[in-house]
């Protein structure tokens, strides 16, 4: 390691995150369908940041308003709530007042990670998700999950994989209603995603990776599942597995890849679900995940001197969340929310479970 | 009615955008030809172009340029339409070749070369281009996919992922896609021989030793034999950089295939115990007789006094000398086998 001892550059990011919010330069334009995981980066950052209050009430209101403008609000037809949940951005919305033709519906579907991270969003803005519709969303997230139990992205066709098990399990954790998961499958799924590494690919066959790790993990823990699924064997191994991603300081994704700033999140987090995050050199991890950082616009990157963009600054700052160092709130290691805004989405749990006249 | 791109394409001149310097041209998809606007092409003179609402007060907006709105802005009018044609499969190619990344205009484009029954020969070639010029999209990759799916060949895709590895050889799009066609059209002839050639290339690429075992799996199965073999490989491979996750991990992988344990395999600890005697050190040697040690103790408790006092030692080794970075996890490892197999 080098002797030069990095600052976290709080400010700056701060204000990275608002310019997020704002707006993206055109080498983003590849985010245009997933404006709202942008969203829940920004958000989620400047909670950890601790400067969500650099957004007024009207501006919040605004932004809670643009997220239930991308909810899709079908009928009470079984096969249109399949369709439902949230869209990432607004490339086809405007179709829809347009036309009820088919190809509009069929194209114009709700996405399970922008489910997801819609849901987070108005979490971390103190919104109640009275508005969100919950019966849609569930026969989405229902409808979305193979045989295999692995999940789709959307209704009108994609791959499917490990990330969107993770999306669906988060959603349902969020709304308490795990109805909508086979977790028998879903289970298998992630136990046969398990490599002779010692760790989960994004499914069968494929390459133990750190992010279809803590997609595995964080599932079984939001499902309740994990002491039951794993053998103590299989956990000390996977522990094993994640520990041996620190190179350099940094953690990588997979054996003899460089490190990257956002393992520090899905290794860490992984690490911290099973209790072991301390076994890292933390010291070491924090100097590398502060060396990706861009020291005038703000933002951390992927590799130390590259481009800052918005999944690397959250997921490094997340990351460095974890440790506990630089004045960051803590982070839930599943939901990848502030503590806070965990907190409060428990006290909605609370409110939901007393006032029974609520629709779940 | 489209002031609201207008309004995006006004503020990206006044908001330094996130990290990254605007680059300005507007020659997107055009191939290094003047850009025709849709709305000045004579050919899309019925169609009314729909434009993008995102509401009076939108977040996370994108700087899009005036291409970019022009072909989004008619793309959305023929979904409106639900216009199923040459024309919109054009169109589609250039909504795509803006943003790769948009999973409804893929989905469009497959709704439209059903109807029209296009040649799906010539869509694998657009594909393969696609795949080459954004080789980490999942969107392209599943595309990719069902287009083989419909055609019902996959004699092009060992080709195509290969193509992709020549460039990144631990591409994880790639290997799933290369498993996927595998799997599906019976291709393991000659798969061992691509993956020896690639770990000859580099003998630390993970990505071909799991295809290793992939492979195996699915063909011969992990005989006795086939270990033995396995076994014999990997020790060679190790002999050429022994300081190298990958092999330790692939030998672990093997040997739990035996039937009974770690230690029944050979002479593996012999091998260990030589290159260490040699003065090799490193810590996936010594994490591995570590655990051939544990697996030794599991069985045999009458010699658990003796291998645990050699185990603390690698513990104390690995923890202050040859893994200092994981030394928090040697303690924790030290403190679990004594816990374990002490008196």
């Amino acid at each position: 390691m080098s002797g030069r001892e990095y600052l976290f550059l709080r400010a700056r990011h701060v204000k990275y995150f608002r310019r997020c919010l704002q707006v993206l330069p055109f080498t983003s334009v590849t985010y245009d369908t997933s404006r709202m995981a942008v969203l829940y980066f920004a958000l989620s950052g400047l909670d950890l940041l601790d400067g969500l209050s650099e957004l007024d009430k009207e501006e919040r209101q605004h932004i809670i308003n643009w997220i239930y403008s991308l909810q899709i609000l079908p009928g009470n037809d079984r096969d249109e709530q399949a369709c439902a949940g949230f869209r990432g951005g607004t490339t086809l919305a405007s179709c829809r007042g347009e036309s009820s033709c088919d190809t509009v519906s069929q194209l114009d579907c709700g996405h399970i990670t922008m489910t997801y991270t819609a849901l987070a969003s108005l979490i971390i803005l103190g919104d109640d998700l009275s508005r969100v519709e919950r019966p849609a969303v569930m026969a989405h997230v229902a409808a979305l999950q193979c045989p295999d139990g692995s999940f789709f992205s959307t209704r009108g066709g994609s791959e499917n994989d490990m990330r969107f098990m993770y999306c669906a399990a988060a959603i349902c954790y969020i709304l308490q209603d795990f109805s909508a998961i086979n977790t028998t499958s879903a289970t298998k799924y992630i136990l046969n995603s398990m490599s002779y590494e010692g760790a989960m690919g994004q499914g069968t066959h494929l390459e133990a990776h750190g992010g279809s790790s803590y997609c595995a993990i964080a599932t079984l823990h939001l499902l309740g599942k994990l002491d039951s699924s794993l053998s103590r064997t299989q956990r000390e191994r996977l522990v094993r597995w994640l520990v041996e991603r620190q190179s350099g300081g940094g953690l990588q994704g997979r054996p003899n890849k460089p490190p990257d700033t956002c393992y520090a999140f899905w290794i860490g987090a992984t690490l911290q679900i099973l209790g072991a995050l301390d076994y890292l050199d933390t010291a070491a991890l924090r100097q590398f995940v502060l060396s990706t950082q861009d020291p005038i616009t703000g933002g951390l990157a992927k590799y130390p001197n590259s481009n800052p963009d918005g999944l690397h600054t959250y997921l490094g700052i997340s990351g460095l969340s974890l440790l506990r160092k630089d004045n960051l709130k803590p982070v839930d290691p599943a939901l990848n929310i502030s503590q806070q805004a965990l907190s409060h989405l428990h006290q909605l749990h609370k409110n939901i479970s007393k006032n029974s006249t609520v629709p779940c | 009615m489209g002031s609201t791109a207008n309004n995006i394409t006004t503020e990206e001149n006044t908001t330094q955008a996130p990290g990254e310097e605007h680059d300005d041209s507007l020659d997107d998809g055009s191939d290094g030809e003047a850009w025709v606007f849709y709305r000045e092409r004579k050919e899309w003179a019925d169609i009314t172009p729909v434009p993008q609402d995102d509401g009076p007060h939108a977040v996370v907006k994108i700087a899009y340029t005036d291409p970019f709105t022009d072909v989004y802005d008619y793309l959305r009018a023929v979904v409106v339409k639900g216009e199923l044609s040459e024309r919109a499969l054009y169109l589609t190619e250039d909504a795509i070749n803006m943003n790769a990344a948009n999973y409804t205009v893929w989905q469009y484009r497959r709704k439209i070369l059903r109807h029209l029954g296009s040649d799906l020969e010539q869509e694998l070639n657009f594909c393969r281009e696609m795949i080459e010029m954004n080789p980490k999209n999942y969107q392209v990759w599943h595309h990719r996919r069902v287009i083989v799916e419909w055609l019902g060949d996959g004699s092009k895709e060992l080709k195509l992922t290969e193509i992709i590895f020549s460039q990144d050889a631990k591409n994880y799009h790639a290997w799933e896609h290369r498993q996927w066609a595998l799997k599906t059209f019976k291709l393991y002839d000659r798969e061992l021989d691509y993956v020896d050639l690639l770990l000859e290339e580099d003998v630390r690429n993970n990505s071909a030793w799991n295809q290793r075992h992939f492979t195996i799996s699915q063909t011969t199965g992990f005989t006795k034999e086939v270990i033995q073999r396995e076994v014999e490989y990997t020790k060679a491979a190790i002999a050429k950089v022994v300081d190298n996750e990958s092999p330790w991990s692939y030998l672990r992988g093997v040997v739990q295939h035996c039937e009974g344990s770690l230690a029944s395999v050979g002479d593996l600890w012999e091998w260990c115990q030589k290159m260490h005697d040699e003065g090799q050190c490193s810590p996936h040697l010594l994490t591995f007789m570590l655990d051939l040690m544990e697996d030794r103790m599991e069985r045999q408790p009458d010699l658990r006094p003796t291998l645990l006092k050699r185990c603390l030692e690698i513990c104390e080794s690995l923890a202050t000398k040859y893994d200092r970075i994981r030394r928090e996890y040697w303690r924790y490892i030290e403190r679990n086998l004594s816990h374990r197999f002490g008196a």
